[in-house]
This record gives C-alpha cells, sequence and structure tokens, in this order.
C-alpha cells in the first residue's frame, strides 16, 4: 500500500528530474524507485488492513500480485535505453513518471476493496497507457495504434462502469466483499437476486477481459501491440496483463463465487476461443511483434482456464504463470529491441522473424536468451513456462474443464511451431549479423532473466511455496 | 421499495414529449420560415471586420496548452468547494489532506511553468 | 546417492566444456562419458537382483503439490542406466574423426542428453519422469537441427513437434491420475499404481491412448513413425545414434514403466490393437528396408522393425516377452549404435552412403569388415550373439500371446536377415568402386569404438546371464502388480 503513495511521489519526483542537464541519471533513479517501491511492498507481509475507508486492502495475495508488477517493472525499466537519442524529440523524464504512475494504477487494480477503486486504478492504468503508445510521435503506426487503443479502450471502461453501476444497483454495495455476502446469502433463498445482478457481472467481465486481451475482445491487441514502441508493448504485455488477471481474480472468486454457476459457461467457452483464435493467427504471422501479440493473447486464454477453474490454488497458479510470462515475454522483447535496432530494412527496424538468422553466431547470449525465453513460453520443461501451464492444467482438472484442457494441449502444440520460429532463424539460418554492443546492465538484465527461467523451471517451489 | 417496469412510465411519455417538440418545432421553422439568401444574408457576422478563409484554420498548438491547462486547473478548484463547506466538520484532517492536494497541484504548476509551455515565444 | 550422480555428472562435465569453452571438449566429453560408465559398472556391481528399488534418493521439489524429485534403480531401470552408459563414450568416439563447428556446444549437447535419458530411466515420480522425458528432446533436437543435413530444419522440426504433441497428451494422463491421490495429492510412480486399481475399463481405456500415443511416437510404433527416417538421415551420426540406440527405449521403457502398470484393464481392451501395430511395423519396416539403397536410412527402417517386435512382445504381457524386450533394448542399443557408426566411418571416407556406388571395402580394410559382420550378425539374431537371446525371448512371449501374432513376427529374422546381409554385401564385397578405392584402414578412435561394441555383441551372446539375473526377478515384480 505505502508503496502506491511513495511511486506517486516518486513519479512527481521523475518529472523534476528531467529538468537535470544529465540524463543519464534518469534509468537509474527510475530503477531505484521501483526497488525501493518493492521494499514497501514487501514489509506490508503478513500484515492485512483496510486502508482509506475500506477502499484498498493490502493482504499476502496483494503483496504478491504488486511484487510480480513491480519485478516485471523493474525489468523492462532496465531495458529501456532513454527513449530515443534525439534531444529535443524525446521526453525520457516523462514517459519513465508515467510509467510509474500506471504502475500505481496497476497496484491499485491488485489491492481494491471497492469496485471505484477497480475503475479508478483501471483508468490511471489505460490512460498512461494510451499516452505510452503514442509516444513515438512520428510514426503513424504508433499515432493509429494510440488512437484505437484509445477508442477501443474508452469503451470498453464504459462497459466497465456501466456493469459496476448495475451490480451497485443490484447488491447495493461496491465493496466486493459486500457484494459476495448478498450474493451467497441470496444463494440461500432469503430473497430474490434481479437479473440486473447478471448483466451488471457480465458487463464487467466484459470489460476486464477487454483489458487482458481475451477473445472475442481482443481484436485491438495486435495492431497496438505492433504499432507502440517496443518497450512500451513489452510493459503492456506484462504489467497490464498480469493487473488485469487479478482484478478478474479477485472479483469473481470473491464478489461472484456465488453465482459460479452463470458465469462459468461464459468463460469456458471464451477461454476455449481465445486459444483456438490466438494460437491458429500466430501461426501466420511474418512479423515477430505481431507473433508476439498473438501469443499474448494464447497465454490470457491459458490464465483464464485456472480463473475458470476458481480453485483454492487459482491465485498461485495466476501469480507463478504472471511471473513466467513476464520475465520470459520482457527477455524476448529485450532481444528484440537491440536485433531490430541493429538490422534495418527501409529505414524502419526489421521486426520480422527473419532479422533474427543467423544472430547465434556472433551474439551467442542474445540468441541463447532468446531460445529460453521462447521455451519458456512455449511451456518445454526446464523452462518456467512448464510449470507456468502444468499448475494452471491442474487446476483446470480439479475443476473437470475437459474441453478446455484438450484444446489447450492442442493449441499448446501449435504453438511451439511459431514460438521456434525465432530459434530456428538464429540458430540454424545463415545471416549477417555483426557482434551487437550491449550496455553491461542492459546484458545484465537478459542474464539474470534467462537464468530466473531455468532457475524455476528447474525449482519452482522458489517462489511457488510462497505464492 | 419494489418498482415494477411500469412505474417509469411516466418518464417514457414525458422524453417522448421532449423529442416530439425538438422535431415539431425544427420542422416548423424549416416549413414556414421564408428563405431568402445574399451576401449579407450568409456572412458569418453581420458586422465588424469581414472574415477571411475558413474556420477550420490550423491554430498554434500553444493556444490549445494554455486552454487544456486552464480547464485542469480550474477543474481543481472547484474541489475547494465542498471543502470549504463541510471545512469544520472536516476538521484538521481534511485541512492537512488539502494542504497535500494543493502542494500537488503547486507542484504541478511549477512543471508546467518549468518546462516553458507558458512561455509564448522561444 | 549414486543415481543422483549418475545424473549430474554429465551435466556438470557439459557445463565445464561449456563455461571454460575448453580447446579439447572431445577429450573432457569422453573422460566424462568414461567415468560415467564406470559409475554404471558400480552401480551394476552393487546391484543386489531383487525386485526392490536401489541406490535411492528423494527431495522435496514442489512441496506443496506433493511432487518429489525421487529417483532410484531397479532391476527395469538398471538395465537401461547400464544401456545408456555403454552407448555413450562410443558415440563420443566415434565423432573423434570430425571437427564439428562449434565442438563445445555439441559435446555438452550429447552429455546434457545422456543427464537426461539417464533421468528418464531412474525417476520414481511421474512428474520427474515427464521433465525428464521432455528435456531429453531439446538437447537431441539442437544437436540435430544445428549439425545435420541440408534439409534439417524442416524434418527435425516435424520431429519435434511430433514428440512433443504426443507427449502433452501423456501430460494430461498424468495429471489426471496425480489429481485422484488422497489429500495434498502425491505424485510418486508406487502411489500412482495404487490410484489406478480404481480405475474402470472406460477411464482406463482413454489413459491407454494418452499414454500410448506419446510411447508410440516416441518409439515409433506404426503409423506414428513418419518422422523417424527422415530424422536419422538428416541428423549428425551421433545424434542419430543416440536417438536410435537409446532415445528411443524412452518409449519402450514407458511402455513397461508406466502403460503396463497403469492400465492393465486398458491393455486388456487394447492390447491386441497395439500388438497388430507393432507387428504391421515390423514388417512394414522389414519391407522398406530391403529396398533401401541409402545405408543409414536401411538402418533406421531396420531399427523401426526391431522395435515393432520389442514392442508387441511388452504388449503380450508374459514373463518370456517382457525379459526379452529388456534384453533386446540393451541389444538393439549396441547393434544399432555400431550400425550407424560404421555407415558413418564408411561416409567419413567416401562422402556417400549410396549402396549401389559402394562396394570392395574389404579388400583394404578387413578390420572393418570383421567389425560390420559381427555387429550384423548381431543385429539379425544369429544364436551367440546378443541379439538371439533377446529375439528368442521375445518370440517366444509372443507365441505364448497369439500363434498367428507369432508366426508373424518371426517373419523378423528371415528379413532381418535378407536386408542386413544386402547391406553388408553391398557395401564391403564385391567391386571396388570409384569411391571406395583407397579406402584408408580403420584409425585409432574407431578400432577403439567398434571393438568394444563387437566384444559386447559377442559377449552378451554367450553370456546372457550377465543380465538375466537382474531382469528376472524385476519383470516378476512387475508382473504381479499387473495381474
Amino acid at each position: 500500500m505505502n508503496s502506491i503513495i511513495a511511486l506517486s511521489l516518486f513519479g512527481i519526483a521523475n518529472l523534476f528530474l528531467g529538468f537535470l542537464n544529465n540524463r543519464k541519471i534518469l534509468m537509474p533513479a527510475t530503477l531505484a524507485f521501483i526497488l525501493f517501491a518493492l521494499g514497501l511492498n514487501l514489509a506490508d507481509w503478513n500484515t492485512e488492513v483496510l486502508w482509506f475507508n475500506n477502499m484498498l486492502r493490502t493482504n499476502n495475495l496483494s503483496v504478491n500480485f504488486t511484487t510480480v508488477i513491480l519485478v516485471a517493472t523493474l525489468l523492462v525499466v532496465a531495458i529501456s535505453r532513454g527513449f530515443g537519442d534525439d534531444e529535443e524529440h524525446s521526453h525520457p523524464a516523462e514517459y519513465y513518471a508515467i510509467m510509474l504512475f500506471s504502475v500505481v494504477g496497476a497496484i491499485m487494480m491488485v489491492t481494491f476493496e471497492n469496485l471505484l477503486m477497480l475503475f479508478i486504478g483501471l483508468e490511471i492504468l489505460s490512460v498512461s497507457m494510451y499516452v505510452l503508445t503514442g509516444s513515438d510521435k512520428r510514426n503513424l503506426r504508433s499515432n493509429e495504434a494510440a488512437l484505437k487503443y484509445f477508442l477501443m479502450g474508452a469503451f470498453a471502461t464504459g462497459i466497465l462502469l456501466f456493469g459496476v453501476a448495475l451490480v451497485y444497483g443490484a447488491t447495493g454495495s461496491f465493496s466486493i466483499y459486500g457484494i459476495g455476502n448478498f450474493v451467497t446469502e441470496n444463494r440461500m433463498g432469503q430473497s430474490e437476486i434481479t437479473p440486473m445482478l447478471y448483466v451488471g457481472i457480465l458487463l464487467i467481465i466484459i470489460g476486464l477481459l477487454f483489458k487482458v486481451s481475451a477473445a472475442p475482445f481482443h481484436f485491438w491487441t495486435p495492431d497496438v501491440y505492433e504499432g507502440a514502441p517496443t518497450i512500451f508493448t513489452a510493459f503492456m504485455s506484462t504489467v497490464v496483463k498480469t493487473a488485469g488477471f487479478a482484478a478478474l481474480y479477485r472479483l469473481l472468486s470473491v464478489s461472484f463465487v456465488g453465482e459460479y454457476g452463470k458465469w462459468v459457461y461464459l468463460l469456458y467457452f471464451l477461454c476455449a476461443a481465445t486459444l483456438i483464435i490466438a494460437n491458429i493467427t500466430a501461426v501466420y504471422q511474418q512479423s515477430f511483434k505481431r507473433m508476439m501479440a498473438f501469443s499474448s493473447i494464447s497465454h490470457a486464454g491459458y490464465l483464464l482456464m485456472t480463473v475458470t477453474s476458481n480453485q483454492a490454488t487459482t491465485q498461485s497458479s495466476i501469480l507463478f504463470y504472471s511471473l513466467a510470462y513476464s520475465i520470459a515475454t520482457v527477455t524476448a522483447f529485450a532481444v528484440m529491441i537491440l536485433v531490430s535496432e541493429n538490422k534495418t530494412s527501409n529505414g524502419k527496424p526489421d521486426e520480422s522473424f527473419d532479422a533474427f538468422k543467423g544472430l547465434a553466431k556472433n551474439n551467442p547470449l542474445l540468441a541463447f536468451a532468446l531460445a529460453v525465453s521462447m521455451l519458456s513460453l512455449a511451456g518445454i520443461p526446464l523452462t518456467a513456462g512448464f510449470w507456468g501451464k502444468f499448475f494452471i492444467f491442474s487446476d483446470a482438472f480439479k475443476r473437470g474443464l475437459i474441453l478446455d484442457l484438450i484444446v489447450a494441449v492442442l493449441m499448446s502444440a501449435v504453438g511451439v511451431y511459431y514460438y521456434f520460429k525465432p530459434i530456428i532463424a538464429s540458430y540454424m539460418k545463415e545471416g549477417n549479423i555483426q557482434e551487437i554492443t550491449i550496455k553491461p546492465i542492459y546484458k545484465l538484465t537478459l542474464i539474470i532473466t534467462t537464468i530466473l527461467t531455468i532457475l524455476l523451471g528447474l525449482m519452482p517451489d522458489l517462489v511457488k511455496s510462497i505464492f | 421499495m419494489n418498482y415494477q417496469p411500469s412505474d417509469y412510465l411516466p418518464i417514457l411519455v414525458q422524453l417522448g414529449a421532449a423529442i416530439a417538440f425538438i422535431v415539431a418545432t425544427m420542422l416548423a421553422t424549416h416549413w414556414l420560415g421564408p428563405k431568402r439568401h445574399s451576401k449579407l444574408k450568409d456572412d458569418v457576422f453581420e458586422c465588424g471586420i469581414e472574415s477571411i478563409g475558413d474556420a477550420r484554420t490550423p491554430i498554434s498548438v500553444k493556444y490549445f496548452l494554455v486552454a487544456i491547462l486552464f480547464v485542469l486547473f480550474d477543474v481543481e478548484i472547484i474541489f475547494m468547494y465542498p471543502w470549504a463547506v463541510n471545512f469544520k466538520a472536516l476538521g484538521w484532517d481534511g485541512f492537512m489532506e488539502m494542504i497535500v492536494f494543493m502542494g500537488l497541484l503547486l507542484l504541478g504548476f511549477i512543471y508546467v511553468i518549468k518546462k516553458g509551455v507558458l512561455k509564448w515565444e522561444k | 546417492m549414486l543415481t543422483i550422480s549418475l545424473i549430474l555428472l554429465p551435466i556438470i562435465a557439459g557445463l565445464i566444456i561449456l563455461l571454460t569453452k575448453g580447446d579439447n571438449p572431445k577429450t573432457i566429453a569422453s573422460i566424462a562419458a568414461f567415468v560415467e560408465l564406470i559409475l554404471g559398472g558400480y552401480a551394476y556391481n552393487q546391484f543386489v537382483p531383487n525386485g526392490s528399488s536401489q541406490f535411492g534418493a528423494s527431495y522435496n521439489w514442489i512441496a506443496s503439490a506433493g511432487i518429489k524429485f525421487s529417483v532410484g534403480i531397479d532391476g527395469i531401470s538398471l538395465i537401461l542406466v547400464c544401456l545408456t552408459t555403454l552407448v555413450v563414450p562410443f558415440i563420443i568416439l566415434s565423432t573423434f574423426g570430425r571437427t564439428e563447428k562449434n565442438a563445445p556446444t555439441f559435446y555438452a549437447l550429447i552429455l546434457f542428453m545422456q543427464a537426461a535419458l539417464i533421468g528418464v530411466f531412474t525417476a520414481k515420480d511421474i512428474f520427474l519422469f515427464y521433465f525428464f522425458f521432455e528435456v531429453a528432446l531439446i538437447p537431441v533436437y539442437f544437436l540435430a537441427a544445428i549439425w545435420g543435413g541440408e534439409n534439417r530444419i524442416k524434418v527435425t522440426f516435424k520431429f519435434f513437434i511430433y514428440t512433443l504433441f504426443g507427449s502433452l497428451f501423456m501430460l494430461l494422463g498424468l495429471v489426471y491420475l496425480y489429481m485422484k491421490t488422497p489429500g495434498l495429492h502425491s505424485s510418486a510412480i508406487s502411489e500412482i499404481y495404487q490410484i489406478a486399481e480404481g480405475l474402470n475399463g472406460k477411464q482406463q481405456g482413454y489413459l491407454f491412448w494418452a499414454f500410448f500415443i506419446a510411447f508410440a511416437i516416441k518409439m515409433p510404433v506404426f503409423p506414428f513413425h513418419t518422422w523417424q527416417p527422415d530424422t536419422y538421415v538428416e541428423s549428425p551420426t551421433a545424434a542419430t545414434m543416440l536417438m536410435s540406440g537409446v532415445m528411443l527405449k524412452m518409449g519402450t521403457y514407458g511402455l513397461i514403466r508406466i502403460l503396463l502398470p497403469i492400465v492393465p484393464l486398458g491393455v486388456q481392451t487394447w492390447g491386441t490393437t497395439a500388438i497388430t501395430l507393432s507387428v504391421i511395423g515390423i514388417v512394414y519396416g522389414s519391407i522398406i528396408a530391403i529396398q533401401q539403397r541409402d545405408m543409414k536410412r536401411l538402418i533406421a527402417y531396420s531399427s523401426f522393425a526391431h522395435v515393432g517386435l520389442i514392442s508387441a512382445g511388452i504388449f503380450s504381457r508374459t514373463l518370456e516377452g517382457l525379459q526379452g524386450s529388456l534384453m533386446q533394448m540393451l541389444a538393439h542399443g549396441i547393434n544399432v549404435v555400431g550400425l550407424f557408426a560404421i555407415s558413418e566411418f564408411i561416409f567419413q571416407r567416401t562422402k556417400s552412403r549410396d549402396l549401389s556406388r559402394l562396394g570392395g571395402i574389404t579388400q583394404t580394410t578387413p578390420n572393418l569388415t570383421v567389425y560390420f559382420v559381427i555387429i550384423m550378425l548381431g543385429s539379425v539374431a544369429m544364436p551367440l550373439t546378443n541379439g538371439f537371446v533377446g529375439e528368442f525371448l521375445l518370440l517366444k512371449g509372443i507365441y505364448t500371446y497369439n500363434v498367428w501374432f507369432g508366426a508373424v513376427s518371426g517373419l523378423t529374422i528371415i528379413l532381418g536377415a535378407v536386408y542386413m546381409l544386402r547391406m553388408v554385401q553391398k557395401s564391403m564385397f564385391g567391386e571396388t568402386s570409384k569411391l571406395t578405392q583407397g579406402f584408408a584402414d580403420l584409425a585409432l578412435h574407431e578400432k577403439m569404438t567398434l571393438f568394444p561394441l563387437a566384444f559386447m555383441v559377442i559377449w552378451f551372446g554367450i553370456a546372457p546371464n550377465t543380465f538375466l539375473p537382474i531382469i528376472e526377478p524385476a519383470v516378476k515384480q512387475l508382473l504381479t502388480i499387473i495381474k
């Protein structure tokens, strides 16, 4: 909780740091801020507190989710490189500040107790993301992506808010536990439930599914991911997704668990649809970034599966999966940034799979990091991604979601097909990539993420026992 | 309180009446009014200097920035009205919270000035 | 501790090779492999032949989910551990004649592969088994895809997706069983065996297919074999030896360790189908092998046919069939590695594996001919060679199960003799061709590879009791679980 206040202040501090002549200080300062916030966050471990007239609740669950979000942010910041070298037109201080503000929003989304806080957190996160998506001002695609994201996102937020209003109308409470009590009491047959509640639940689910880009609300994802500057794509696909699933999970498991039988069918089919659409479409992509966009959708499908199963272990599954997925995604994007900037076609960074051709020859570290992250995303053993999938499959088995499981298994095999494209390009194809110079912190980040992925693949209990 | 859908009927009637009134007036003026065109009649302004060019000319982005900043600070000041009304009831807690709020606003203002947004000519 | 060190030693050696970027990765790799062989021999020596699992070690892996890192060696495991440790040193030795690009990675991957294989054969926890089962794919995939032939990318990719696809269904089956265990769940194989007793015929039927497809693709059994010949041909020979010599035994081992004991009712229902497929594979593989001109492809199909026999023997669920399958796994591993090594040595000298363009090698290198003939005889199950014991027991087992299956399987001996003899005759005897003129004599490392392999072919043929007393109690134990 203190991390919210700290991060807001740090964001402002960052804005003023931008007035210093020395821009090099910004990134280390931001890293230090995030680390400090992480420390504050961990200090909340094992304390259950309600803040601001029952608006926010900190407990171990929120601390865990916040940790995952902050770790992902830390990695993204570590691989950011000053946002352009153009002195006049780049605003690194502002971008770092907006990132910190958006993390505040994400943390609110995982700590909310009152539905209004969910809405505010979601808006803080989304508005920041709209700005960051369009931050490459000279690039038409970036502008288009920002506008698209903004229009669709605003629409989804409206739907969510409408849902919140309806749920309030039906239950008379904004508190997630208040709603939960109302729903369960009514299940006991004490009074009737108006259909308004179901419409409200449906609209809230739709609003959140839009944010985590699950089918059929995923159409913005590929364009936005492709148009946004890669560093923010990495941020978007890790932080927003984790926060969105945390919010969805808390709502469904606390407030609406009494109506499980009603919403489960919706998610059950959306999960299968998401997996199928995302994986099949990803196969046909030529651009690495677009492939990662569809991969992000497909991971939303896997996460949806454990949310659907709604088991006691679901939260730890979501946490582990998000962590594994975030680490691998950031690594993949980090490698992509280096490679695509090094190799331009028609003056633009080359983001296709061909850009990776022959990467392993002169850049073994980059190729290895890429390979490990791809294996992790594909869910091959020895990497964290395997256990993520394993835990999710176990949850789904407990609930008996057989159709989803079979679809998920088939689609995992399909996933291997496209995740291997960059590996094949970098290890087995001939290419002429010279040695790419990497800044020490960048290198360190790549090494750390790669080691983490393998370490979690060997010993998932390191973090699983905490979650 | 238990509302039936039929209880909302008067609202619907009211809505229908309002729409009907607007439509009827617009149609009536359209049909009833005489239609004479002349250069003077079609002018944007009937007095003052003659207008030049299209209304949709590009305007320097600085105007928008100032306008947006005005709206921003203006809206935030609105918070102070309810606060002032409840000043006594809120006590010192409310006072401190407003100090924090104003402090943040002030920081934003300083940021805007230092950024040179209000500097008209560079 | 012994089991743990068997798994860890190759990993550590591989990491040393990778991290030091040593000038001579071959030497380090072969030293590690020979030390591993000594460890394997020690395990064989210390092993007490009863049905129990020995040299065990168990650590908490995922405590909250009851998943343990527990390994141990029983009679069945020991055979395969011995096979792995016996074969890998000679695989490494056989590559001494080549200078690979990026050699440290090449040898490190071979060693990682060995570790994963031993992990599969010693795992006592289903998820640990699955973990190693999948992990073993990664090094061999990279070995084949980076150092392979022209078409390697497409072919190895097909291989990877194919096998992964199969094992994902196995994962589903394993998770299903795991969820049935009481309390906080446990994934120990012994516990899973108990849980499986409570399953009805229908559930076992589904599980049977989930497991069977995974293992059938790995072995491979007809009609899941389409990845195999191309992959064997395109891979560098070291990888081919690893695949055919040891990796496919993961499939047959899985049948014995997982499939038979967990779903006996499923096997009762579907066993005949499985045997039919296996027997079709025997005949089909042999007939195609007869028509091959490419040596490597011929050996690949012969391997396919032999594995069909092993699988049929396992599904016969008789004492002889299971004993024979274990003996044959050992024998086949040794023989096929020898055959691939010889094809590689010939290829290095002539740059060809085309049987119609070879011939007359025996005139310059009688040494090679002797080794080739010995290993070939082992492969066609000549009495007093290692292949005979296994194949005899297997055929007896299948015969007890069903006379007709036995009769058709028996064709393997005749057809095997046809294609094997044809291969030796076309490549070694006859007129010297343009390619085989001035065929250089065997180098030291080549002799060091072939002599021990040929020696083992004869030794295990004369003294099958080296392993039979170990196999028998283990198989009997297994049969009591099944019945």
